[in-house]
Parts: structure tokens; sequence; C-alpha cells
């Protein structure tokens, strides 16, 4: 295809493509105008918030978390400085090699894979925390420190708590769980329910930055501001009284309220823990705790449900009395059981008490008394005014695990059992048994609610929240019989606390109501027997042992609530309790 | 081998001064690129540019002639000086590019572009005494520029490479190979396309991909481009000012006085200065041009024409890059990115094209 041309036809062929190339050149400049245009002129708005995010860095400092305190302002929570071995990648190239020394020089059982693989990709000029440091460790550091340039020990703050009585109560803290969490946050009890409450706002710290993270300059600063503290109803000497009392090789519980507002003034459980090892990562003792069978971080006093016993048989004697199916003087007599169709109910006190009225009944614990009344009672009766009083109910007072119940009715039976209620039923409801669960605090409660009249304050345990009254009226003359004869229990002779007013005669005059939980049915006489033969009981199968009493009993301001666990009746081991703390809680006005 | 002294007075002395002002924005932008500071890029490209002006002065006062009659000599010595480079060259940034010769670090491929277009220039113009120019006729020139392209591409400095078949297309273009040629290739290139992508390796086809969508990888391959818009983006109409650019004085910006030296000058100019910086490069690849259509010795015109559109290419191409049109390859900004031997080639390129156009073409020069 080739022919011949001139040389001045080839000028004007190479002229020709000049052109072509020019004209191509300019369409090409014309795109990249056109780019830039789109970048700079139509997106600019995008471009500069980019560079603005990019080189802005928001440092956020952790708050302090409000602190906690007792009713009196006693400290129960708060913030202490907390030291760490901290690894800053911008001052030695040799940095890992220094972690190895540290470790070999300070045991710190390091894990070098997992730090060396968080490191890799860790902001240089970010401190990375290895380890807590301890005094000994911190006083070894400093020794050597002229071998680490990228190790420095930088303070922050971790939770502190003084008393460990209140663990179960205050709750722990723990690791943040979400990314969008930064800071450890509380995971139990109060440290939970509180979390708002106490957590504080972040400060920032606006700083331009540049591409590796250097903070260039600060640009301004927010400063973080303190969480909220929070004042309990709790009374720290009367806690660490009644952690005192509760027998150490006993399961048990002690709640303490006030009769006025529905304060609660302690609450303890045994066995406790101590919420500084989660803060302080002990992770052995961490362990131990999660795996003791003894189970220490269920507090008992709310989470922990039992049959009340006869601590429960004024709720029997004011349905009785609402329901006139009784006449108070009227006497019963107790012969040491009763039937019900071809079955015999026994009275704990074999040989029967004789003649027995509402107030005996009470006094010396009568089953027989309350059988009788039994027989005539609609459970439903029961369950409508154990709710009214306090029962079956789960106080929100920012507890975990904090449980409703149970108070038994013919409905609640067919629902759950799928079986209708039996007479038979009915005759151990009333004294406290079968069905029936209850925590010490639902207990202390309802004596709340009987010594109120009925209108009772619901519990509170955050001094800052209104009381707040709930529950029905109770007829004066009905409340004024049972209290009456609740003060007979422990203040007139044959009562079954009355020992606690002859050994104790100094101590605050008190009223109340013993009980024995039954964990399992044996000799239904034995029951609330002094002469209770313990030793032919394995332990596990002892009944427990429970008693509500206030003080002073002619002017009720405090409601204790006792029980311990496996440890028969509640005259024995309960009521002396509960006598002791009420004593203190009085004489120290707490 | 030299002409006469006084015709240094007949310059094209728009051509020095438009130069030096390109030269003196770069300056100002090496300067601002390390924040407010001469130490350490526009010092030592000062430095560099003085100490190549004698050499600058010395293409400007050789003869045509000579040039003409070294042609071949100049592309052996290049050959040579890349083999050199692949067995003896020194390695930096993953790349054998620089050779040491007398204390300094010479990158042969950006001389290499000159006697290309040089040596083509040379045979084109004898052909064109003789003959037409047929496919056959330009498979020499091809088989050359494809020597070159290889060799620079496996050291490997793949933009450098592009450029250097790119321009020896364009030589052969302009010299007048038939259209059809140059639109059968096109063709074949975009109907194969499809199929030369299935035999791509996977990273090869993932750095196409992120070129596509820098997004998919922002701290890695994409990181670069990714802060290059933003850079200009941020720049807006009127620029943030001099000295005013957070991306580069905040060090986002990696490369920044290299091939990403224009993301610097369009944070603080905007797209005002962005376009008439493409203004003044288009005028500078313009005024040699001009020139050429009052020439009638192929020789002339080709060295003319294509090496002053070497420099006008180089610079579209970085900005295309750094505006993310094109992927990241590494190809320099003419008198603004921070090198010597690109500032020392384009240097000599400028020499070249202010001798060729103060030519009187009265007789034939060359035979």
């Amino acid at each position: 295809m080739e022919k011949n041309k001139t040389s001045e036809d080839s000028i004007k062929i190479l002229n020709r493509r000049s052109f072509i190339i020019i004209i191509v050149g300019a369409i090409l400049s014309f795109i990249v105008s056109l780019r830039l245009f789109s970048l700079q002129v139509i997106n600019f708005n995008f471009y500069k918030k980019k560079s603005v995010e990019n080189k802005l860095s928001i440092k956020l400092t952790p708050p302090l978390r409000g602190d906690i305190y007792d009713s009196k302002k006693n400290l129960l929570a708060g913030s202490s400085s907390l030291y760490e071995f901290v690894v800053f990648k911008n001052l030695s190239k040799d940095h890992f090699q220094e972690i190895k020394k540290l470790d070999s020089l300070i045991k710190l059982n390091l894990n070098f894979v997992e730090i060396s693989k968080r490191l890799k990709n860790y902001n240089e000029y970010s401190g990375f925390s290895l380890s807590r440091a301890s005094w000994e460790q911190i006083v070894k550091f400093e020794k050597n420190k002229f071998l680490f340039n990228s190790i420095k020990i930088i303070e922050s703050k971790k939770r502190y708590y003084p008393y460990q009585n209140f663990s179960q109560i205050i709750g722990y803290m723990g690791q943040p769980t979400q990314s969008s969490e930064l800071y450890s946050k509380g995971v139990f009890h109060l440290e939970k329910s509180y979390e708002k409450h106490l957590k504080g706002k972040p400060g920032k710290i606006f700083s331009e930055v540049n591409a590796k993270g250097k903070t260039i300059r600060e640009i301004s600063i927010e400063k973080s501001i303190k969480g909220n503290d929070l004042d309990l109803t709790l009374d720290l000497s009367l806690q660490n009284y009644a952690q005192s009392q509760l027998p150490t090789n006993k399961k048990g519980s002690i709640v303490v309220i006030s009769v006025s507002d529905g304060s609660i003034l302690s609450m303890n459980s045994n066995p406790t823990f101590d919420a500084q090892i989660f803060e302080d990562r002990e992770n052995n003792k961490i362990r131990d705790l999660l795996n003791d069978d003894q189970k220490p971080l269920f507090n008992r006093a709310f989470s922990g449900f039992y049959p009340p016993g006869s601590v429960f048989k004024p709720i029997s004697a004011l349905v009785g009395l609402q329901r006139n199916l009784i006449d108070p003087q009227k006497e019963v007599f107790c012969k040491g059981h009763s039937s019900l169709g071809d079955r015999n109910y026994y009275c704990w006190k074999k040989k029967g008490h004789g003649k027995v009225n509402l107030k005996k009944a009470i006094k010396e614990s009568c089953d027989v008394y309350f059988y009788e009344l039994a027989k005539k009672i609609n459970i439903d009766d029961i369950a409508s005014l154990s709710s009214n009083l306090g029962l079956n109910k789960e106080y929100d007072i920012g507890l975990s695990n904090i449980g409703k119940g149970l108070v038994p009715s013919k409905k609640w039976k067919k629902a759950f059992l799928e079986e209708s209620w039996y007479q038979g039923e009915t005759l151990i409801t009333c004294i406290g048994q079968g069905y029936n669960q209850t925590s010490p605090l639902q207990l202390a409660t309802l004596y709340s609610a009987i010594l109120n009249g009925g209108k009772y304050p619901i519990p509170k345990l955050d001094k800052n929240t209104p009381t707040r009254f709930t529950g029905k009226s109770l007829n004066n003359e009905h409340q004024k019989i049972i209290i009456n004869s609740l003060n007979a229990v422990v203040q007139e002779p044959r009562g079954t606390a009355h020992k606690l007013s002859i050994s104790n005669p100094e101590f605050v005059k008190i009223g109340g109501k013993t009980g024995t939980s039954q964990v399992i049915r044996i000799k239904e006489s034995e029951r609330e027997d002094d002469q209770y033969k313990s030793k032919e009981i394995e332990e596990r199968f002892k009944d427990h042992s429970v008693f509500v009493g206030y003080a002073p009993y002619d002017k009720p301001k405090y409601i204790a609530s006792v029980i311990i666990e496996n440890s028969g009746s509640g005259s024995a081991v309960a009521a002396p309790i509960a006598h002791k703390i009420l004593d203190f809680a009085f004489k120290n006005n707490v | 081998m030299f002409r006469e002294f006084k015709s240094i007075f007949n310059l094209n002395w728009i051509y020095v001064f438009i130069l030096l002002i390109i030269f003196w924005i770069g300056e100002i932008n090496l300067y601002s690129a390390a924040g407010g500071s001469l130490d350490p890029w526009a010092s030592n490209q000062l430095i560099r540019f003085l100490f190549f002006l004698p050499m600058f002065f010395l293409v400007i006062m050789l003869e045509p002639k000579f040039i003409f009659n070294f042609a071949e000599i100049f592309l052996i010595l290049v050959l040579i000086g890349l083999i050199t480079t692949l067995i003896f060259g020194y390695t930096g940034m993953g790349a054998t590019r620089w050779i040491r010769i007398a204390g300094f670090n010479l990158q042969v491929s950006e001389f290499s572009k000159i006697a290309l277009v040089v040596f083509m220039a040379k045979y084109f113009h004898k052909l064109n005494a003789e003959k037409t120019i047929g496919l056959f006729k330009s498979i020499l020139p091809l088989i050359v520029s494809v020597i070159f392209f290889i060799l620079v591409a496996i050291q490997p400095d793949l933009g450098t490479a592009v450029i250097i078949l790119a321009l020896g297309l364009v030589v052969i273009f302009y010299a007048g190979i038939k259209l059809i040629y140059p639109l059968i290739s096109i063709g074949i290139i975009l109907s194969i396309s499809p199929i030369l992508w299935t035999f791509l390796k996977p990273y090869q086809q993932n750095r196409i991909q992120i070129f596509l969508n820098p997004d998919l990888d922002p701290l890695g391959r994409g990181y670069h481009i990714i802060q290059s818009k933003i850079a200009i983006g941020s720049g807006g109409l009127k620029g943030n000012g001099f000295l005013e650019g957070s991306q580069s004085s905040l060090d986002f910006l990696p490369e920044k006085e290299t091939d990403f030296v224009f993301a610097i000058f369009s944070e603080q100019f905007g797209f005002t200065g962005s376009i008439l910086l493409i203004s003044l490069f288009f005028i500078m690849f313009l005024i040699p041009v001009l020139k050429t259509f009052k020439l009638t010795q192929v020789f002339n015109k080709i060295i003319l024409f294509v090496l002053s559109f070497k420099i006008f290419f180089e610079f579209l191409i970085n900005i295309s890059m750094t505006i993310g049109i094109l992927p990241v390859v590494g190809v320099a900004l003419p008198f603004m990115s921070y090198g010597g031997s690109s500032l020392l080639s384009n240097l000599i390129i400028c020499a070249l094209l202010l001798n060729f156009m103060s030519i009187n073409e009265k007789k034939r020069m060359f035979s």
C-alpha cells in the first residue's frame, strides 16, 4: 500500500498530525480541568470536611465516676489511683526488646505473642498498657529506669471499695463489652443500675494531629465531668455490725429497714465477697469466687427465697379477722394436732397448747389454732392480703437478681402445676410453709406494713428517692390485736422469744415473731422445739431459723429480718441475733 | 560542534521566562511542602538547578548538526546506561532505577526519552528524504521503543516505561504513519483487554480495582489517592492560601515532594491556581509547536514537537494521577517534583527546544 509522496506533502502531513495531537492534548487538559472543577468546586464541602476530620483528633479523657456514700456520708465506693506499665512505640525502636526486659526484671507474666500482635497496628504515640504496677514493682522499675526508654508508669483511676460488706449491694465494675463503650462500666447491682447516674461525662481534648497521630497542637479542651454521687440509706456501722453477727460458718441474711420511710439500713448476706478483686483483676480470686459452691455472689437478702414459717401467721390471723372467721377471744383447743380428712396436721408442740386464743396462738406460735382457722379460709384471700402487705413483689431498687417470690393461689396452682387447690395446702400455707416463698427483705417489708397499718413505705436504698407508700389500710382494731400479740412473743412469759427479754434485759424492748422455715418435712412435731435434736439430722436438711422483729416495741422504729440457714428453730438462733442488731440500731440511732 | 556565541541572543525569551516561572512555582511549592522551610527540598533543588545551568547553556549552544550526527551514539550510550542500571544499579524503594556517576545518582531512563526521540527524529528525517512511511518502515523505531520500554519496565518503573513507549508511538504518529495502523492497534487492544484481564494475576487485578475504587483499601494502596484527592478537593476555588495546606503540613500526603507535589500546590492555590498552572504548561507546550509550522526539516520538526509534547504529556499524566483519573504509576511533575534526574533531563529538553527554535532554516541542514 506504499505510495510515493513528495517531501512537501509529508510536511503537510506532519503539520496536520500536529493539530490532531494539539487537539488531543487540549481535550485531555479540558478533562483534567473538569475533574479539578468537580473536586474543588462541586465537591469542595465534602473534601473540606474530610480534610478537617483528618487533622482533628478528639481524645476522650475518662470522667471520674460518682462516689457512693452511706447515709452518714461514709465513702462506700470511690476512685483511687492506679498505676500501669505503658509502652510508647515512638520512644524507642527497641520497645519490644524492652518489654521482654521488663518482663524478666519484674515478673509480669506477659503474653508476648498477644502483645506483639496488638502492638503491631497500635498508634505509636498512644501508650499501650502492658500491666498494672504494684508499689514493689514500681520501686523495682524506678531503680532500673535507665534501661527503658519506651516504657513509662502512667497513673489512671480505678474503682475503690473500702468495705467488702457492701459488695453484695453495690456490685462491681466490668470491662466494656461493646466497641462503643470506652470505659469499664457497672455490671452488677447498684453499679449497674445507677450506671448513667454515676458514670459522668468524658472530657474531650480536640487537637490537631499529623498523619502518624502525633499531636501538633491542642485546639480546645472540654473538661470531663464527674459522675453524680449516690447517697444510700445504708448505715456503715450497722452493716458492719450485722455482718459480724452472722455466724461465719452458716449461710444467712439480715435485713434492717426503717419503719417510717422504708429505708434499708443494712442488708447482709453470708457468705459475701470482695468487689475489689474485680477492679484489681485478681483473676485467681475471681475464678475461685465464681466456682464457689457457697455462691457468695448470691445475696440472700433479696435473691434468697424461703418458706417464711411462722412469721407468716399474722397474715392468716388478719384474714381471719377481716373475714370474721375468728373471734380473737374465742379459744381453740390444741391437743397437738388437727385432722383434715384422714390426715393429721401436727402442732410443733407434741403435747399441745391446750386452750388457745388468737393472742396466745401468735405468742406461742400454736399451729393447731391456725389449722382450725385455715379450714375456713379461702386461699385467695391469703394471697391477696399478702400482696397488699408487700409480699409477692419485686422492689425496683436497683439490685440485680431481685426476685418476686411466691404467694400461692388457686389460679397460680392451676397455671403452674395444672392442679386444683386442696384444703390441706391451705393449712400448711397458713403456718407459712408449703408453696410460700419469701425473701428476708420481703418479710421485713411485711412487718413494716403491719406496723404502719397496711399502708407501708416502699423499701428504698437511694436516700434521695422520695418516700412512697403503697398497700391498703388495715382495720385499726385488727392491727392492735396483732401487734399486741407480736409484742407478747418477746415480752410475755411463754412467748416463743421471751428468752430474749430475760437474757438481755438491758437491750431495747422488742416485738417480733419467730419462724422455722422447713427445708424438708421430717418430724412435724419437732419443729420450733428448743429440744430440737440437731445431731440426728444432716446439716443441709436442717430447717432455717427465721426471726422478724422490731424495736422499740411500743414505738417501732426499726425492723430486723434474720434468716440463718440450716440452724434449727427461730427462737434459738435468729431471734438473739435480731435482738442484738435492733439494740445496736436503736442505741446508735442509725 | 558549537554555534556562534551571538546566537544566544536569538533565544525565545518568552519561553525562558515561562520556564523560570514554572521552576519558581515549583520552588515555592517545595518550600511549602516542607512546612515553610527551604530545607530539605527547595534549597537542594535550587542548588541542582544552578549546578545544571552550564549544561543547559552548553546544549543551547550545540550545533543541531552535531546532535543529528550523534543521534545513534546517544542512543547506544543510553542503552548501555540502562543495561548498566539493571546490573549495577542502586536499589531504592524496591526498584533499581539509579546508577552512581561521579557521586550522583543518575536515573538513565529519564535521558533515554531524549535519546529515543532524537534517534527517531533522525530516522524519520532520513526516511522522508527518500521514501514514504508505511508500517514496515515504522518497525525499527517501534522495536527500539519496545526494547527501551522493557528495559525500564523491569527495573521496575512502569510509569517511565509507559511514557517512553508513548513518546515512541507519538513520534511514529507525528512522522506520518498511515492513520489506519494506530486505529487498528487501538481496536485490537480494546477488544482483547477483557481477555488480558483474565490473564492478570489476582494482585494485578486488585491494583486496577483499587485504582477504580480507592476506598477498597483506604489505608493501603488506596491511601495515596484518597489523601491526594482530599488535599486537592479541600483547596476549593481559591485555595487555602500559601502555607495553609493542612493535608501536606501534617504529613497526610505521602510522597508529597515527588509524585504528589501537585496536590500540595492545588491545596494551597485551589482551582484558580490549578487552571493557571495548566495554562502555563499548555502555553509552554505551544510555543515550540508554533515554531514547527514554520519549519520544513522533519528532524527539526520532530525534535521540537515531540520533546515539547513530552513535558506537557508528563504534566498531564502526573496531575491525572493525583486527581484519580489515572492509576498511580510514578511520573514526575516537570520542574516541580523534587529530583535531580528529572530536572536535568527536562532542562536539557528545554535547552534543545530553545536551540531548535532559534534555527533559521535557509538551507537543507542535514543530509
